[in-house]
């Protein structure tokens, strides 16, 4: 396996990173302006800083072919970035929540994207010809509280929303005259606006922290602050689902999870580093983390450490190793994890993100 | 530069921080009460407790440690509106009964068993969740009284929180927390940290 490729952009929480489809633009949403950052060799360098939010940014995301850039944040509003060659233009978007937004993401036909809020709804935004501008339409029963994460259906209707009050849900999108009639699915037939065609949690209720389709879209997969991760595969419309599977860890909670094929889950969290889960529709078990451990010569923490030194540390300090390093390559928790290189349905290389700093590429 | 709405003299008063703006909404949490969106737990009552109790009691006088401990976390006590204190404060009583005749050096192995057993892993989080109220009860008040986390109201006083201090309890109580905490440093080896974390996350107390 290849080493992974580490870009330690500055010290601050990085709340969310979004690769440009080249893979040339990084954004990164650091306190209340979104980084872009370019690449420079082997290296991402500071490009242009996209001014607009007046308080902290909880996410970001570049939409693959049009290359427009959605930002939300704490003060209630999303700005849609719209690439121009002066630089990028803001647009400001209609949400009409009063709470911060905090999750956002294109829709796959990048004709839409959703926003998720602490005003328990989900704000599904999409652009009015006639009046030139982003409107929203709130997806708001039967959330009860924050909506922490979401994640679109490949159908661009169906949303999977992840909420503090224990729920993952799935719910339509659909916004006549946007979305083309979607094909019936597992998940349902008729699909008009904020048809409930799913709510899950697991036996402890934790808050959950990431939800995800499988390439297929016909399973769900969502990470709870009880450090476990769950399978939910549907059946038919409006029947109890095929199979719930929910896998207790002894780690710390997940943050943020993605699939590489339908047999295959990784997650990344509290532990610093990604781990990965193997299984289907009978089963899933985890089988590993991603990072191998004890590489040689990673990045100084495990240099050689010569007898004066060691004993000068441990007359000067009073300790015997030097233990303020974590052995992962994240030294805080990796709050967001994202597909970096896919080949099909399969996830080649992958991306992490965390409070450390840290841009991490990962070969799976 | 901000092309959102720059603040005018009025809002920079902050009098409208005192509003709470949660009740004055109709669909607001604060006007809705969460535990509806769980699915009920059984009520359990004080002979349904008794039973157990005389059952684990029995496997335990047949040497089968591992079995009555088993039997105890199979059928946890919740709380819930129909179950009366009583018979989750006999639950406690049990399964600290049960853990203080089981000696340290079989500790681990049987942990690791029952870890390994189908539903292990569920087991594991409902003995923590013994041994945190364990630890609440033996420490509040020498174990007659336990304040459970979920009933506790702001008290009047200011001396109340004072509970007798640690060297005045009696022996007894020291001893059974000495039982509880190596019991904690045990089940944390097996069944990790994510095993803390799910005792707190749970809304299901025992």
């Amino acid at each position: 396996m290849a080493a992974p490729e580490v870009h330690h952009l500055f010290h601050n929480p990085i709340a969310d990173h979004s690769f440009s489809a080249d893979r040339n633009t990084l954004a990164i949403a650091r306190d209340t302006t979104v980084e872009l950052y370019g690449k420079v060799g082997n290296a991402f360098k500071l490009k242009d800083e996209l001014k607009g939010h007046d308080k902290t940014v909880t996410s970001i995301d570049i939409a693959p072919n049009s290359g427009r850039i959605v930002s939300c944040s704490q003060d209630r509003n999303a700005l849609v970035w719209e690439p121009t060659p002066q630089g990028y233009k803001p647009t400001l978007v209609l949400l009409r929540i009063n709470r911060a937004a905090t999750f956002v993401r294109w829709s796959p036909s990048e004709t839409k994207f959703a926003v998720g809020s602490g005003d328990r709804l989900i704000a599904v935004c999409y652009f009015e010809e006639e009046n030139d501008w982003w409107v929203s339409k709130h997806l708001k029963k039967p959330i009860r509280s924050t909506v922490t994460t979401l994640a679109w259906h490949p159908n661009s209707v169906l949303l999977a929303a992840g909420s503090t009050d224990a729920h993952a849900r799935v719910l339509s999108s659909f916004i006549k005259g946007v979305d083309a009639r979607p094909e019936p699915t597992a998940w349902g037939e008729r699909l008009p606006f904020n048809t409930v065609c799913g709510e899950y949690m697991n036996n402890s209720a934790g808050w959950i922290h990431s939800v995800a389709f499988s390439p297929s879209g016909d399973a769900l997969a969502f990470a709870a602050h009880d450090s476990s991760i769950t399978v939910v595969y549907p059946s038919a419309p409006e029947q109890p689902p095929r199979a719930v599977i929910s896998i207790n860890t002894q780690l710390l909670p997940f943050m943020s999870l993605l699939w590489n094929g339908e047999a295959e889950i990784i997650a990344a969290g509290h532990d610093c580093e990604a781990f990965r889960f193997n299984g289907g529709v009978d089963g899933w078990q985890l089988s590993g983390a991603i990072e191998a451990k004890g590489r040689p010569g990673l990045g100084g923490s495990q240099r050689e450490e010569s007898a004066l030194n060691m004993f000068r540390q441990m007359d000067l300090k009073g300790k015997v190793k030097d233990d303020t390093q974590l052995k992962t390559t994240h030294q805080n928790t990796i709050t967001m994890i994202r597909p970096y290189e896919t080949a099909g349905d399969s996830v080649r290389k992958f991306s992490s993100s965390g409070v450390d700093g840290r841009v991490v590429i990962w070969t799976v | 530069m901000s092309i959102i709405r720059e603040h005018t003299q009025a809002t920079l008063s902050d009098a409208w921080r005192t509003i709470n703006i949660d009740a004055l909404q109709e669909d607001s949490s604060v006007n809705f009460d969460t535990s509806t969106l769980r699915t009920p737990l059984p009520d359990v009552s004080e002979a349904e407790v008794r039973q157990l109790t005389s059952q684990v009691r029995q496997l335990l006088r047949g040497g089968d440690a591992e079995g009555a401990l088993r039997g105890c976390l199979e059928s946890p006590v919740y709380a819930t509106e129909g179950t009366p204190e009583g018979a989750r404060e006999a639950a406690l009583q049990t399964v600290v009964e049960v853990l203080q005749s089981i000696k340290a050096s079989d500790m681990t192995p049987m942990l690791q068993r029952i870890y390994a057993s189908p539903g292990g892993s569920e087991c594991l989080d409902v003995l923590m969740k013994y041994l945190y109220k364990g630890m609440a009860a033996t420490s509040s008040s020498g174990g007659s009284a336990p304040r459970t986390p979920t009933r506790m109201t702001p008290q009047q006083t200011g001396f109340s929180q004072i509970g007798p201090r640690p060297g005045a309890s009696s022996e007894s109580t020291g001893a059974a927390m000495s039982v509880l905490l190596s019991w904690h440093e045990k089940v944390v080896e097996v069944a990790g940290l994510g095993c803390i974390g799910r005792v707190m996350t749970d809304w299901r107390r025992v």
